[in-house]
């Protein structure tokens, strides 16, 4: 050996697993975020998650999160990297290397670990979300829109992390160089990170900051908006999620330097305690990265069960197995083709009925928004006609659901779902109704609301009103509603399929609009912003997608389509199909964060064994007996594991009702959405089993590395 | 050739500047065995932390072999280091991933001189010091004197002016000490070194040619070996020390 870098190998062989640790660590953190960015820009994606959209702010939301969680968990390894090379850089200088000498040599093996392990992770990322989707397609569900394509740009933003990596690694590596007292140096792998003493209720205020903080980021935006008519910046509700992460913080602290155990098992655990104690700083951070990320694991976790079990409840709640409408302009099947057709598949109809519907404006109060110097704020204005809503009379509601309706002239109903979901798209109470084309208005009084889960949005009116207001209405502004039953309806799927195609394929150009398109806001916006979004013929222009009759099986069609019929079979079976890009986007986001919080649950518990080795082997020779050892091994390893997720899962679950309860106007939790959250504790349960065994197989390499063995009896 | 004069040392610890040494003077000659005792907290590894240029002095005059050390940048402290000092360190800090051999060429290595010469130089040295048999094996595998002996053979391949050793018998059993101090005693003999220890051991320190007994961060009281026995100047060192706990 007469060289240096001869010496430098000579090193890395000896520290060949603290080299594989950093380049694991970085090899996972980039493979991970190229795989969550390449999915995350998919145009497949991209395609079917509406722009500006909740779903797409929350993928974004868990994609902060992931990149938060894997660049604290590569800062995290790349310290525990020099910490361990401190010894020999403090040996080399104290023996007279220079630090341009030993910098010469370290960047070198920073830039080979950190350009190769990053490298290979971007390189691997795309191929290993691409082969996760086609596992999901193969064994899940497969549709024509699922066939994945990358757009090259997305990987700008794993280039970006890629480059944070390689920076943080060398900043970390010159700054481990940098140091002016060699002695501190030399000495830098004898010393502890104590934190400071810890009062025992910051345990208790921890939660109650924890609570608050939950509580005030979800309800001050509605604060803002409703009561003080202002829309905050994007980024200003977060700060109020602030107390939250102080909470959690604290909780992490208390459980890593107190515990929960009270005085009792003040001995029991105090070696466990300690060790962990006596690295405080990074067992607390890298604590809080882990219940970061299974909060968000579990927030994408939940969207399937969540979406899945409210839409199985929604379909058997409908009254009615078969609900279409269509333009009257329009040649779509009634009721003699529907016989025949439903002949052909073999499926009787058990009840058949249809009624005339009117597209007529009604008013409203809307909030109209203004750019000013404190952001945009909004007023209430009241207009006549603020919106169109579909009408039927009194007899044609009572044909469509056997439900007699007593109205008399003025007088209307709105009808709602029995959850009240879409209180958000529909006001029942109005006073002035007018034919849009004639220019005629009719006051009326609300009479309460009538309850149907096949028919809501719309409103009842006598049938002299319903007469009156249909004078002069053309054709575009009339509908016609069929509703049916059939027997054995999970068995007919066939004829729904065929019968769903057939209103698709016989539909005019006229009637390819999106749900959100209205005749009568088109006419306010020409009018005062010379363009409607929703004109299919703006969409280049807006980027807003237009439905497309060819696509009639995409997720698009089926879930914006302002005509779509509503046939239980069709809808029960297609479900999966229909949201499957939203459903396996989630388990994938699930999938990606779970991963990294296993890797960094495990790389954190292996360091026990790397750097307690000699406490372990000094405990031996004060006469510490197996199990004792074992205790103190597995009181730590547990911690790690069982800390971040009790903390993580029951945030997440907590924050999911306190959303749930204050979606519905007035705030409760609906059936649906109790059975939804029932299903996700289900998955929790799932993933608690899955992290359970990953917590036992570290904790046997971790035993295994520390040669403590497994014996459980201390008495 | 090391001459110390009226050295400062000030720590912060908290708000309270804490004084390590305070106007600290004395001078090594070639080829002389010096020890530096005292109780804890006199100072004494502080003056050697300053001399080796681990941490900076807070005044006062630092020479080496004439050169002032305070005046030179890093680039040449390091070459101080590596070429004109050698290091003994209690814990030894030899390279775990290195063999005996390997370590003890590390300063040549360092120093980018490495030959023939060199290396048959660190062989030399493995048989001066008994650790021929063990050269090729790897520190976890020898003894703490035989580390400690590598760490000595290791301070002397670059043939430095002034050997530092920080407590070298502190973590060592009486025969391992006995067996560090003799390979000092042959590297005075052999191969001239002089060395500057700092020990609390007046076992370790009797066999040095003169004994600086440092207290709270000043030179308390120097003792010249001269041609007394070894015994009786380990004596004279106790009494001392008694004497400096009786003030």
């Amino acid at each position: 050996m007469r060289h240096f870098s001869e010496v430098y190998a000579a090193l890395r062989r000896q520290n060949r697993r603290q080299y594989a640790l950093l380049t694991g660590c970085c090899f996972f953190s980039v493979l991970l975020i190229t795989a969550y960015v390449c999915m995350m820009r998919s145009p497949t994606i991209l395609n079917v998650l509406p722009e500006g959209g909740d779903s797409r702010k929350q993928v974004m939301m868990i994609f902060v999160l992931a990149v938060l969680g894997c660049g604290v968990f590569t800062t995290y390894a790349s310290g525990l990297f020099f910490r361990q090379k401190s010894r020999e850089t403090g040996i080399f200088l104290a023996l007279g290397a220079t630090r341009r000498q030993l910098w010469a040599r370290q960047s070198r093996e920073l830039a080979a670990i950190s350009l190769g392990s990053c490298a290979l992770g971007a390189a691997l990322g795309g191929p290993l979300a691409w082969l996760l989707w086609q596992v999901f397609r193969m064994c899940v569900v497969d549709t024509e829109e699922m066939r994945l394509t990358f757009n090259p740009a997305a990987y700008s933003l794993s280039l970006a992390f890629s480059l944070f990596v390689v920076l943080m690694l060398f900043y970390m590596g010159v700054r481990s160089i940098r140091r002016t007292n060699i002695i501190d140096v030399v000495q830098e792998s004898h010393k502890s990170e104590p934190i400071r003493a810890v009062p025992r209720w910051y345990g208790l205020a921890g939660i109650g900051l924890l609570i608050f903080g939950g509580l005030l980021g979800y309800l001050m935006p509605s604060f803002f908006v409703r009561t003080l008519h202002w829309y905050p910046p994007d980024w200003l509700p977060s700060v109020f999620y602030l107390p939250a992460l102080v909470g959690l913080y604290y909780i992490l602290l208390h459980t890593v330097v107190n515990g929960w155990g009270g005085k009792k098992r003040l001995y029991k655990d105090l070696i466990s305690t300690s060790m962990m104690k006596f690295q405080g700083r990074q067992t607390v951070r890298n604590m809080l990265v882990m219940t970061l990320l299974i909060a968000g694991a579990y927030f994408g976790s939940f969207y399937t069960p969540m979406l899945g079990t409210g839409a199985m409840i929604g379909y058997d709640a409908r009254p009615i197995d078969y609900v279409y409408r269509f333009r009257a302009d329009q040649d779509i099947p009634q009721e003699d083709e529907v016989r025949e057709l439903a002949e052909k598949y073999g499926v009787t109809i058990t009840s058949y009925a249809q009624a005339p519907m009117l597209r007529l404006a009604v008013d409203g109060t809307m909030s109209v928004e203004e750019k000013g110097t404190l952001g945009t704020t909004w007023h209430p204005e009241y207009r006549e006609t603020l919106c169109s809503e579909l009408f039927l009379s009194a007899s044609g509601y009572t044909a469509l659901t056997g439900e007699p309706v007593d109205l008399q002239s003025g007088e209307i109903m709105g009808v709602m779902d029995s959850d009240g979901g879409a209180r958000y798209l529909f006001n029942p109470d109005v006073s002035l109704v007018t034919n849009y084309v004639t220019g005629q208005r009719f006051g009326v009084t609300a009479m309460g609301e009538l309850e149907n889960n096949s028919l809501p949005q719309r409103f009842v009116v006598s049938d002299g009103d319903f007469a009156a207001m249909s004078e002069g209405l053309p054709a575009a502004w009339q509908e016609v509603q069929v509703c049916f039953n059939v027997e054995n309806v999970e068995e007919t799927y066939d004829f729904a399929k065929a019968l769903f195609y057939e209103i698709v394929d016989r539909s005019g150009p006229e009637a390819a609009l999106l749900d959100v398109w209205d005749p009568v806001v088109r006419d306010y916006d020409l009018l005062h912003k010379g363009y409607y979004a929703y004109d299919p013929e703006n969409s280049a222009e807006t980027g807003v997608e237009v439905i497309d009759y060819a696509q009639r099986d995409s997720s698009l069609f089926r879930l914006y389509w302002q005509y779509m019929p509503q046939f239980r079979a069709l809808d029960k079976a297609d479900f999966v199909k229909t949201t499957a890009v939203f459903l396996i986007l989630f388990i994938f986001i699930a999938i990606v964060c779970f991963a990294a919080v296993i890797v960094i649950a495990y790389t954190r518990c292996m360091t026990i064994a790397l750097t307690h080795r000699q406490v372990y082997d000094d405990l031996r020779r004060l006469g510490a007996p197996q199990w004792y050892l074992y205790q103190s091994v597995r009181g730590q390893v547990k911690r790690v594991f069982l800390t971040p997720a009790v903390v993580g899962t029951t945030l997440i679950y907590a924050f999911y009702m306190l959303i749930m309860y204050f979606n519905g106007d007035p705030p409760g939790i609906t059936a649906t959405e109790a059975a939804g959250l029932l299903a996700s504790l289900g998955v929790i349960a799932a993933v608690s089993v899955l992290l359970y065994g990953v917590y036992r197989v570290t904790l046997r390499a971790v035993c295994r590395s520390l040669d403590v063995r497994n014996v459980k009896s201390g008495a | 050739m090391l001459t110390v004069e009226n050295l400062h040392k000030s720590y912060q610890v908290g708000k309270t500047s804490y004084e390590a040494l305070k106007g600290v003077s004395l001078g090594v000659d070639r080829g002389e065995f010096v020890a530096v005792m005292g109780p804890s907290g006199s100072g004494k590894t502080t003056l050697l932390n300053c001399i080796s240029c681990y941490i900076p002095a807070g005044s006062g005059s630092i020479r080496l072999d004439g050169t002032e050390l305070a005046r030179l940048d890093e680039e040449s402290l390091a070459k101080v280091r590596n070429q004109k000092l050698g290091f003994v360190f209690q814990d030894f800090l030899l390279m775990d991933g290195l063999t005996v051999r390997q370590n003890i060429l590390l300063p040549a290595i360092i120093g980018g001189v490495i030959s023939a010469e060199t290396e048959k130089r660190a062989d030399e040295l493995c048989s001066v010091f008994g650790i021929a048999k063990i050269r090729e094996k790897y520190p976890a595998e020898i003894s703490g004197g035989e580390k400690q002996r590598t760490a000595v053979a290791r301070a002397l391949i670059n043939r430095p002016l002034l050997i530092l050793a920080d407590e070298p018998t502190g973590n060592l059993d009486s025969k391992s000490s006995r067996a560090v101090i003799a390979a000092f005693e042959q590297a005075k003999a052999e191969l001239e070194a002089t060395i500057f220890m700092v020990t609390h051991d007046s076992f370790a320190a009797s066999f040095c040619d003169r004994v600086i007994i440092l207290r709270d961060g000043v030179v308390w009281q120097a003792l010249e070996r001269g041609d007394t026995e070894r015994q009786a100047f380990q004596d004279q060192l106790l009494d001392a020390i008694r004497e400096m706990g009786r003030e």
